[in-house]
């Protein structure tokens, strides 16, 4: 089930519990009232009515002259006035307007109490009928007679003809015997007003819940539009499209997920970003690896091939084809070894430890005296008296291929100026030639792999392309940085900035 | 004279593909950056020029977008072996590309082949008292047609156009029967027996022990 489904239902049904009680406890509330109401009427009426009675019993005592009435005397009464006699024992008319016209018109019946026997009753039919009627009878007959003296018990029957009458009873004595007299007074108004209410409230209750449900639903959506939205800008991103960004709109909630989301698209774009440059170089050195491997490889298939299909072959052509075999070969190998120091630098554990720098620096130059002696260049060398936590081999390693570097861009007879001294904290290593010297846009590329500003003399001095790039493995392993600075003609400054952290 | 124009940055390769070329004496001219190769071709009368794709100054794709217009035909050489490479050359107009690296044989037959079909070869070839005319696809012997199926014909035809030159069976498989043919070397061996009967070739187009056949040339004694 979907939350705007969850929510709308959820919400809709409490607001139509809610409605629904509130209505019917208003509606039971308003109906007991109104009972109550009718309740103390009909007490009233039958207050009057038991006055009527005991009055006429009285009256009729006094004009028969009688000390007491007799029993079938005091029916006889009651029957008169019950049935609607017309006439009173003088023969006139009971006028339906006096009291006693009106007692006369009211359902009632008399017991006596004393042998629980009917007096006397009229309009009482529809309550015989009902067996709780009969039962309420004998409970009260058999009731305490001085309770029911000083209260008036109510209670309400629904006859099988659709009215409610409420029975009101008490012990009423006549001529010293004591009567049950039950009236009934009819309430169908209230409970048809209380059924036409509820009619009323169902037909509001299920017109307001389509309302209701209407909003409801429109509100639901409303507010839940921006999760839909979120929802496809997610799928779009997970998908790829990392560049992605969402609107921030909508609640504070949803604006500060949208926000969250964004800033989590962020670095996933930097992520792929910076996987796919890896990928890149990566791809870009094997092609670049391929290109170098395939070029030596073509010469010497090709004058291999020569050299066996051709039938005649002179002593120069000879020479040059074999010479450039092995020339060729040379540059495989040159390259095959670079290749594995550049792999093996990664692979194997450096082991760190305190060297001294101006000592490194001494013993590299020892190593390139034949080079520096054959070409006529200096090596000036100025050093701080400083110790690192390097791999002496490594170090030499990259110190090494940086001069030789500076050799071979310089002229016979120019100075390579060497210059290691703390500054701002890091110790920086600075080598400075005065040769040919590059433009801007190679410095920028001569750090990659198989990056050479002049193939073809590079190549002729046995280059493979990767010199600055082992450098620069050398230099990470150490927390080191290389930057160049160039200018074509007049020279090139390498800088090795060492960070403090791995000075002593 | 047939003139090859080598655009190659690696003096080696320019050096072994010119030497390659004058065995079947075409002659070759090398340059070695895109720059003076693109000037190069649209300057010089050139019946084929051979391009490498990577160049200093101007890669070999744009070289080739500047010399489209002489109409020369160009074999593409690559390092790549990339498809998409490929693709890219021979849309930009290329007849054909060959992969580094590459086999002198596997070379001069793709040149052959372009410089064919650009109808840059010649159209007799004599060999002493043998001429075939390859327009009309006969082979005469002392000016008597002799009689040969079109693939003994396509077999002396390739010995004669790469004469002094050891073919081995398997170029000359893939050369005259094609590449796909997944036929023996005895095949070849049969038809190079049936051309020495029918030409009397018998102490001209000799046998090599391991490698293959040579036709010597005439003028060799």
């Amino acid at each position: 089930m979907k939350l705007w489904q969850k929510i709308f239902l959820s919400s809709l049904f409490l607001i139509i519990a809610a409605v629904n009680i509130i209505s019917i406890t208003l509606l039971s509330n308003n109906h007991k009232l109104l009972i109550e109401r009718e309740k103390e009427h009909a007490i009233s009426e039958y207050e009057y009515f038991t006055l009527t009675l005991s009055n006429t019993v009285i009256y009729e005592r006094m004009t028969s002259n009688k000390l007491m009435l007799s029993d079938t005397e005091i029916a006889a009464v009651m029957d008169r006035i019950l049935k609607r006699g017309s006439e009173n024992a003088m023969g006139s008319t009971v006028n339906a307007y006096t009291p006693a016209g009106r007692a006369a018109g009211t359902e009632a019946a008399v017991y006596n109490l004393a042998n629980k026997q009917l007096i006397s009753s009229s309009g009482m039919s529809g309550l015989y009928e009902l067996d709780d009627f009969n039962s309420y009878i004998s409970y009260l007959l058999g009731l305490d007679a001085g309770y029911q003296r000083e209260n008036f018990l109510t209670h309400t029957f629904t006859c099988d003809d659709g009215r409610h009458l409420m029975a009101v009873s008490s012990v009423i004595s006549f001529e010293g015997k004591d009567c049950l007299v039950i009236a009934a007074a009819d309430v169908t108004d209230i409970y048809a007003l209380r059924d036409r209410q509820t009619r009323f409230v169902r037909h509001v209750s299920i017109i307001s819940a389509a309302l209701i449900s209407f909003l409801l639903l429109a509100t639901t959506i409303i507010l839940l539009r921006p999760l839909s939205r979120l929802n496809t800008y997610t799928k779009a991103i997970a998908e790829g499209n990392y560049k992605l960004r969402i609107r921030k709109k909508g609640s504070q909630e949803f604006r500060e997920l949208a926000g969250n989301m964004n800033i989590m698209a962020e670095s996933v774009q930097q992520n792929a970003a910076r996987l796919e440059k890896v990928a890149e170089d990566r791809q870009i050195f094997i092609a670049n690896l391929a290109h170098e491997m395939k070029t030596p490889l073509t010469s010497i298939l090709g004058f291999a091939d020569l050299l066996r299909i051709k039938k005649t072959v002179s002593d120069r052509e000879r020479a040059e084809y074999a010479g450039t075999i092995v020339e060729e070969t040379k540059r495989l190998r040159s390259l095959s070894g670079k290749l594995m120091e550049l792999i093996s630098i990664g692979c194997t554990e450096t082991e760190k430890k305190p060297v001294s720098l101006p000592e490194m620096i001494r013993e590299t130059e020892t190593a390139l005296s034949p080079i520096l002696t054959k070409t006529s260049v200096s090596l000036n060398c100025m050093s701080e008296d400083i110790t690192i936590s390097a791999d002496e081999e490594l170090f030499k390693s990259l110190l090494y291929n940086i001069i030789e570097n500076a050799v071979k861009a310089s002229g016979n007879g120019q100075q390579i100026d060497l210059v290691a001294a703390m500054y701002g904290g890091n110790a920086v290593i600075s080598v400075t030639d005065h040769g040919i010297g590059m433009s801007e846009e190679d410095a920028e590329k001569v750090f990659a792999p198989f990056y050479m500003v002049d193939k073809s003399r590079s190549r002729k001095a046995g280059g493979a392309g990767l010199g600055l790039a082992l450098c620069v493995r050398i230099a990470e392993l150490h927390n080191a940085k290389l930057s160049i600075d160039s200018k074509l003609g007049e020279g090139t400054t390498v800088y090795i900035t060492i960070n403090g952290e791995e000075c002593l | 004279m047939i003139n090859i124009l080598i655009i190659e940055d690696d003096v080696n390769i320019a050096k072994m593909i010119k030497a390659t070329l004058s065995i079947v004496n075409y002659s070759g001219f090398c340059c070695y950056d895109g720059k003076s190769g693109a000037e190069e071709a649209l300057k010089g009368s050139y019946d084929l020029i051979l391009l490498d794709v990577m160049l200093p100054e101007m890669n070999g794709f744009e070289v080739m977008e500047q010399i489209r217009s002489c109409g020369t035909p160009v074999i593409f050489l690559t390092a790549m072996q990339d498809v998409a490479d490929k693709v890219k050359g021979l849309r930009l107009g290329a007849e054909d590309y060959i992969v580094k690296p590459f086999e002198a044989l596997e070379l001069l037959a793709r040149v052959d082949v372009v410089l064919r079909r650009s109808n840059k070869t010649q159209d007799t070839i004599d060999y002493g008292d043998i001429s075939v005319d390859m327009g009309r696809h006969i082979i005469t012997q002392k000016g008597e047609p002799v009689q040969l199926t079109p693939k003994e014909f396509d077999v002396i035809v390739y010995f004669l156009q790469h004469q002094d030159i050891a073919v081995s069976r398997e170029r000359l498989l893939s050369s005259v029967w094609g590449y796909e043919f997944g036929g023996e070397s005895r095949t070849v061996d049969i038809h190079v027996q049936q051309v020495r009967r029918k030409l009397g070739l018998r102490d001209k187009l000799i046998t090599i022990p391991k490698l293959g056949y040579r036709l010597e040339s005439q003028d060799t004694v």
